[in-house]
């Protein structure tokens, strides 16, 4: 019988195949080629299904397909490793595809947009891209496919290029994201050369080869084995913190809002954001040796959690404020991530996956419903006129804002108490979880000013009075991803189990392996192993554990109510004028771009300025006085040619004797 | 093999199928004197010098030549010892068909309005016959013969343009500096025949001892025998007749002097030194003749180079140019060793071999534009890929073959004599200067080939051109030219090989 792995280069293959379909007939199909897309990310999804179901079977997959460069002491291949982590992934992309292609038929091809053969065609290089991404077994691959869906959010970002905006934002995703990269490569040509192996999995895996090197206390280029890993484990890092968006270079996700919204959707939940913190999650093996690395990334998480939802306090256009809310939950998850909770972490990327893949759509729903306006101070009162976006936006914004029972609340609680306990033992670590806690008051509130906004209130504009329709192909998706975010919490119930005793941390499990075989050092037990993490408690394990929830959720609440007191009123004002000077510092994103513009301008033209002028003057200069000397020599060889043959004769004889002279006195000849 | 079964004569078919073509030629012009029917004469030259080209490529392919002990049909030695027909005589019969070949169909077109047509092709065909049978020959006597035969009817090649002044002009400079060569040339045979008491070369080379007493005199014989191949192969300082025969004569003869001819140059000068001078014998004859080929090396690839980077005159620039290749392939003598070398004369064989279709491909090119009648310099030349662009993009693979540059048959065999260089230079230092001679000089030249390209590509004419006819014979013979400068980079593991074989049967 053949095994169920054998088809799973299928599962990115058919959006590539929707690709071309999409490319070659697009202008000539229905839909022009929507349907292609369909088609093929429900065979993905089905396929990813039966994958996930194996690998509950208790298999697991890791394969090289094809090698296509052989060397002496490195061969790089293309592969397939499905364990549970990317079962999980695959599931999550190829559903958020799915659900992104359907709705792309109500907002797209049903308001008239041109353009949509190239649409759908991207569409599905960039489902590929991903879905190829997550399947990849080795880091070179993941790097190229990486690289891929770099380009196609680029391309999807600037989707509408005919408007000044739209090209300028997509530019600058791929540059921020292009500097990021710069670093990832530096770190795969480093791990390449440093274990002879990028595979992600097995013996041979660099994983692998990092540990032993550690135990046996190796040293690279005079650094000890662990100081080296983390050098490497950083370098990488610089991919996923561009592409995750964290703060030093999220300056680009706000900006790709240009972008045609169910492209936010596909890009924040699934795709391009997400292959940030996926990437950590897949070689989380590698960060668990290096403390130092870990704690980075802990504390980059915490801080651009806390520090984008405090920008997405005063944002007025619906987009930006999930923009910045993106930002601030991949935050989360890298705060996860890095305080050893790799099951919260996972389990929060999930989530997120199906909210804000919600939100989004919620919004792209709204925009429609008010002719494409997206400032949400002319919104509301849609809540009664578009009760199927209301309920399913709400309970979105319920898991965003961590309330309780939804699914975002397990998912970040579970952060969080990662955090504290950790804190608890490590103090350093108290900060990291301070600026998760503070984050959450922040998330709530600008959820729920979102939310009384758009929906409550009295109607602020004539397209709020008269919304335009919805159809199924946009109420479909909604709801399947509304019962999502309410559901998906279920996965695992850490706390739950750990006050009632019932066990049913099913992602925890998952995760660890305790449904597969031949998983060896990729389980969530060996990873916290690895990390070495010593974790206290307050009191008991139960009390430390409602504390912290009860804080988080009390943050939560206090936000979202500080927001319905102030804007769940039938004529909302824009109370951000109150924050005074704050108010100037948050509209602008406290500088960043300023920032960035000034260091390109301010550092690095001066240096460019200069190596220019080195290369002008001396480089140039060398290369002028060699080709000047060169000509001025020619001319002293043309001018032994004077066209008299006595001249040659002579100059031969002359020459001869030389030889003879030369030759004779070194041989001895004369003596 | 039927090769076998003939008898042993049959080995030195190639040259003999060149001879036979000459007197065909001859015979054909005795009784139709005057004639002008291009298609007769010129198709006879080029079967005469294809079949030649076959026939050689066949004996290498069936192992003629190779030692019997490797599996061949065994090294054939004519007339006790004066001829021989081992690999590396066949390798440059190839090269001299190859050039023979694309020199008559190209001539075709370039004669169209010429008087002396069987004379020039039956005078091609004796030149080459002399430089097959310089690949062969194997005693002084033989190598003098063999190289008056191949420079006689050069001189009146180079000057066959009776009416101009300038054919005429440089066909009488040759002559005088082919004279004084020659002159040399004999001398050191009879310097040499006096301290050893031999003509052929391995008895030489069993009789050096006896010149133990006479090192002077053989040493100051072997420098003239230098001097000898210098002259045949445009060496510095016997260099001074190439560039004005090559730029006087009509541009197909300077494509075959500075190809085949350079070759077979080079070939006696491989088998003498390789042969009836062993580096390890004349070493302890205070003889060291390496270091002067090395000084030579030097010196060549310099000035050739040198003196082509500021020429306004494309022909001219080519000859120098093909001054500078004389000095890589040198490289092949200079970079010999005591303990081996094959590599680095290998390297000078695939050279010269590349070098055969490169150079003259290029100077065909320049026969085409002196059949267009578009002018001498490289201002002349701006712009002729407008209209004739295949051409043109043949010129561009010529140059940039010339140059060294990947992936064309010359980068790969430049490239094997700088490695073969460094390897060398493990026992003898200077070869590292050598090997940055090579690199400067390869430097040097991408400027001023770029330049040429550049005119036909980038620059735009200076006065308005009609649009110039396509010749049939000498297009075939360009493309043909390119497309093996081309191919021979994915054929170049055989190619390396027979060379690499052939070098190593002499050097053993």
């Amino acid at each position: 019988m053949v095994s169920a792995f054998e088809f799973a280069p299928a599962i990115a293959l058919l959006p590539l195949a929707a690709f071309v379909v999409a490319l070659v007939f697009g202008n000539g199909m229905p839909k022009k080629g929507a349907y292609a897309g369909i088609l093929a990310t429900a065979g993905s999804l089905l396929l990813s299904l039966w994958m996930f179901a194996t690998v509950a079977g208790g298999e697991v997959y890791n394969e090289g397909l094809y090698d296509w460069a052989i060397g002496d002491e490195i061969t790089f291949h293309f592969g397939v490793l499905i364990d549970p982590l990317s079962a999980l992934m695959l599931v999550i992309v190829s559903l958020v595809a799915l659900l992104v292609h359907i709705f792309s038929l109500g907002y797209m091809n049903a308001e008239g947009e041109t353009g949509l053969r190239r649409y759908y065609a991207e569409l599905g290089l960039f489902t590929f891209s991903m879905l190829a991404f997550v399947l990849a077994d080795n880091l070179l691959m993941a790097f190229m496919f990486f690289e891929l869906v770099g380009l196609c959010s680029y391309l999807l970002i600037g989707f509408w290029f005919r408007t000044r905006s739209a090209p300028s934002a997509a530019k600058k995703a791929f540059l921020v994201t292009r500097f990021g990269d710069y670093f990832f490569l530096i770190g795969v040509v480093g791990i390449g050369a440093t274990f002879g192996t990028l595979t992600f999995a097995g013996d041979a895996s660099f994983v692998a080869e990092a540990q032993s090197a550690i135990e046996a206390g190796e040293t690279f280029h005079g650094l000890g084995a662990e100081t080296w890993v983390t050098i490497l484990g950083l370098l990488v890092l610089g991919g996923v913190i561009g592409k995750s968006a964290q703060f030093p270079l999220h300056t680009w996700l706000p900006d790709a809002m240009e972008g045609p919204t169910t492209v936010s959707a596909l890009i924040h939940a699934a795709t391009m954001v997400a292959a940030g913190v996926y990437l950590v999650a897949r070689m989380f093996g590698f960060y668990a040796q290096s403390p130092t690395a870990l704690a980075i990334i802990a504390f980059v998480g915490g801080f651009t959690a806390l520090f984008a939802a405090t920008m997405g306090v005063v944002k007025d256009d619906i987009k930006q404020v999930l923009a910045y809310s993106t930002i601030s939950q991949y935050g989360y998850m890298m705060l996860g991530l890095g305080v050893g909770g790799y099951v919260a972490g996972v389990f929060h990327l999930m989530n997120h996956a199906f909210f804000k893949a919600l939100l989004f759509l919620g919004a792209g729903a709204v925009i429609i419903l008010m002719h494409h306006e997206q400032d949400m101070w002319k919104m509301g009162g849609l809540k009664d006129r578009a009760p199927v976006a209301y309920y399913t936006f709400l309970a979105g914004s319920l898991a965003l804002a961590g309330i309780v029972p939804f699914s975002g609340f397990w998912s970040k609680d579970e952060i969080l108490y990662d955090a504290l306990i950790l804190g608890l033992e490590e103090p350093i670590f108290l900060a990291a979880y301070a600026m998760g806690l503070v984050a959450v008051f922040f998330t709530g509130f600008y959820t729920f000013r979102m939310v009384f906004l758009t929906f409550h209130g009295n109607p602020r504009s004539e397209a709020a009075r008269d919304p335009h329709p919805l159809g199924m192909n946009v109420k479909i998706p909604l709801i399947v991803l509304g019962v999502l975010a309410v559901v998906a919490g279920a996965a695992n119930l850490a706390p739950v189990y750990k006050l009632a005793g019932l066990d049913i941390t099913f992602l925890e499990h998952w995760l660890d392996g305790a449904y597969t075989d031949g998983m060896e050092g990729m389980t969530y037990h060996e990873y916290s192993e690895m990390t070495g993490y010593e974790t206290g408690y307050i009191g008991s394990e139960t009390i430390t554990l409602l504390i912290g929830a009860a804080l988080s959720l009390g943050l939560a609440f206090g936000g979202a109510g500080l927001a319905y007191i102030l804007y769940n009123v039938p004529e909302p004002k824009a109370h951000t004028e109150n924050l005074g000077s704050a108010r100037t510092v948050l509209r602008s994103n406290y500088y960043q771009d300023e920032v960035q513009v000034w260091i390109a301008e301010g550092l690095t033209l001066p240096v460019a300025r200069m190596a220019d002028r080195f290369d002008q003057s001396v480089i140039d200069g060398v290369v002028n006085g060699v080709s000047s000397v060169s000509l001025f020599g020619s001319g002293g060889m043309k001018r032994l040619q004077t066209g008299v043959v006595t001249n040659y004769a002579a100059l031969i004889v002359l020459g001869f004797i030389a030889l003879v002279v030369g030759l004779g006195v070194y041989g001895g000849w004369f003596v | 093999m039927a090769v076998l079964e003939m008898p042993e004569l049959t080995a030195l078919a190639p040259p003999m199928i060149l001879a036979l073509t000459a007197l065909v030629l001859f015979t054909y012009d005795s009784i139709n004197p005057r004639s002008t029917n291009r298609p007769v004469i010129a198709g006879v030259a080029t079967v005469g010098s294809l079949a030649s080209l076959g026939v050689a490529v066949w004996f290498i392919l069936s192992g003629v030549g190779t030692p019997l002990e490797e599996g061949g049909n065994g090294v054939f030695d004519l007339f006790e010892g004066q001829l021989i027909v081992d690999q590396m005589a066949l390798f440059f019969m190839i090269i001299v068909g190859v050039v023979t070949a694309l020199v008559s169909i190209a001539s075709y077109d370039y004669l169209r309005d010429h008087t002396y047509q069987a004379e020039y092709y039956s005078l091609i065909l004796l030149a080459a016959t002399g430089m097959s049978t310089m690949a062969s020959a194997n005693s002084l006597v033989t190598i003098f013969i063999a190289l008056e035969l191949a420079s006689l009817p050069s001189f009146a090649l180079v000057a066959i343009l009776k009416s101009n002044r300038g054919s005429v002009e440089a066909g009488l400079k040759y002559f005088l500096i082919g004279a004084m060569s020659s002159a040399i040339f004999v001398y050191g045979i009879s310097l040499v025949y006096g301290a050893t008491g031999h003509m052929q070369l391995d008895a030489i080379a069993n009789n050096l001892d006896a010149a133990e007493e006479m090192n002077g005199l053989l040493g100051i014989g072997v420098l003239m025998l230098i001097g000898g191949f210098a002259y045949k192969t445009a060496s510095v300082p016997f260099h001074f007749w190439a560039p004005e025969a090559y730029e006087g004569a009509p541009a197909p003869i300077s494509a075959f002097l500075s190809s085949a001819s350079k070759a077979a140059g080079f070939v006696i000068a491989f088998r003498v030194f390789t042969t009836a001078f062993p580096l390890d014998a004349m070493q302890t004859l205070g003889v060291d003749w390496s270091i002067a080929f090395i000084v030579l090396a030097i010196v060549t690839m310099t000035v050739g180079n040198f003196a082509a980077a500021t020429q306004d005159n494309v022909k001219r620039m080519l000859a120098y140019s093909s001054v500078g290749h004389a000095g890589y392939a040198l490289i092949g003598l200079a970079g010999l060793t005591v303990d081996g070398g094959e590599l680095v004369l290998g390297a000078a064989m695939m050279h010269l071999l590349v070098y055969g279709f490169m150079n003259t491909g290029a100077f065909l090119f320049v026969a085409l534009a002196e059949y267009w009648g578009v002018g001498r310099t490289f201002e002349d030349y701006n712009g002729l890929s407008k209209q004739a662009p295949v051409a043109c993009v043949a010129l561009a693979v010529f140059m940039f073959s010339l140059a060294g540059i990947p992936p064309f048959g010359g980068f790969w065999s430049k490239y094997f004599l700088f490695t073969g260089a460094l390897e060398a230079a493990s026992t003898n230092v200077w070869l590292l200067v050598v090997a940055a001679a090579l690199v400067i000089n390869s430097a040097l030249s991408l400027y001023y080939y770029s330049r040429l390209v550049k005119a036909v590509w980038i620059e735009d004419a200076v006065l308005e051109r009609e649009s110039l006819s396509q010749p049939t014979g000498l297009y075939a013979a360009i493309v043909v030219a390119a497309v093996m400068t081309v191919l021979i980079l994915p054929g170049f593991g055989p190619v390396a090989d027979a060379a690499i074989n052939a070098a190593g049967a002499i050097v053993a």
